[in-house]
């Protein structure tokens, strides 16, 4: 069973740098998404976890 | 103020792209699809389930400054709710703007009633979210 986000990342804490390889349908092409530049762009961001491609999100 | 959404899964982008233009419903999706094949983002975030490889439905709200103010993670059969979590957001947003002043259950956009803590509203939570 998973835990329910017990690893370390607390609310009102920083979330630890990190990026990502991204699809992006609005360019069509590939690209990387990296917090970072969030930050950098002053830009909120909202992660949306699901479990798998080709069902229901 | 901007926000951009990324929905992120074990997938990699390439099954991401192959998804996105095969299924009508995305047909119109512009937000970035995030590739976390190695699972180490969704184990960073505690919505990795080490049995089946997959991530859980974790929805996780950051700020411009890189703070997690919000993480809610529901289980394989239940969806999530999209104009809850457009209030969360919009919640979030406001009360960036407005120091002391806090949402209750019922906030749904700007101007309605907010509450801002005090001395004087111990005990009077009910008063003060009527008047």
């Amino acid at each position: 069973m998973p835990d329910t986000g017990g690893t370390g990342l607390k609310l009102g804490q920083k979330v630890p740098d990190f990026e990502i390889k991204t699809y992006e349908p609005a360019r069509g092409d590939f690209g990387t998404f990296r917090l970072q530049d969030q930050l950098a762009q002053e830009r909120w961001t909202v992660l949306f976890f699901y479990p798998a491609d080709f069902t229901f999100v | 103020m901007g926000c951009d959404v990324v929905t992120v899964s074990t997938d990699t982008e390439y099954v991401h792209k192959a998804w996105q233009e095969h299924e009508k419903a995305l047909a119109r999706v512009r937000y970035r699809m995030g590739a976390d094949p190695s699972g180490r983002l969704a184990r960073l975030f505690g919505v990795y389930d080490e049995e089946t490889g997959l991530a859980l439905r974790g929805t996780f709200i950051i700020d411009p400054g890189g703070v997690l103010l919000n993480a809610e993670t529901n289980y394989y059969n239940l969806g999530r709710n999209v104009d809850e979590l457009l209030r969360k957001f919009k919640a979030n947003l406001y009360m960036s703007r407005k120091a002391g002043e806090v949402c209750p259950s019922k906030w749904k956009d700007e101007g309605d009633r907010t509450l801002t803590p005090s001395a004087d509203m111990v005990g009077r939570v009910h008063e003060a979210l009527q008047d």
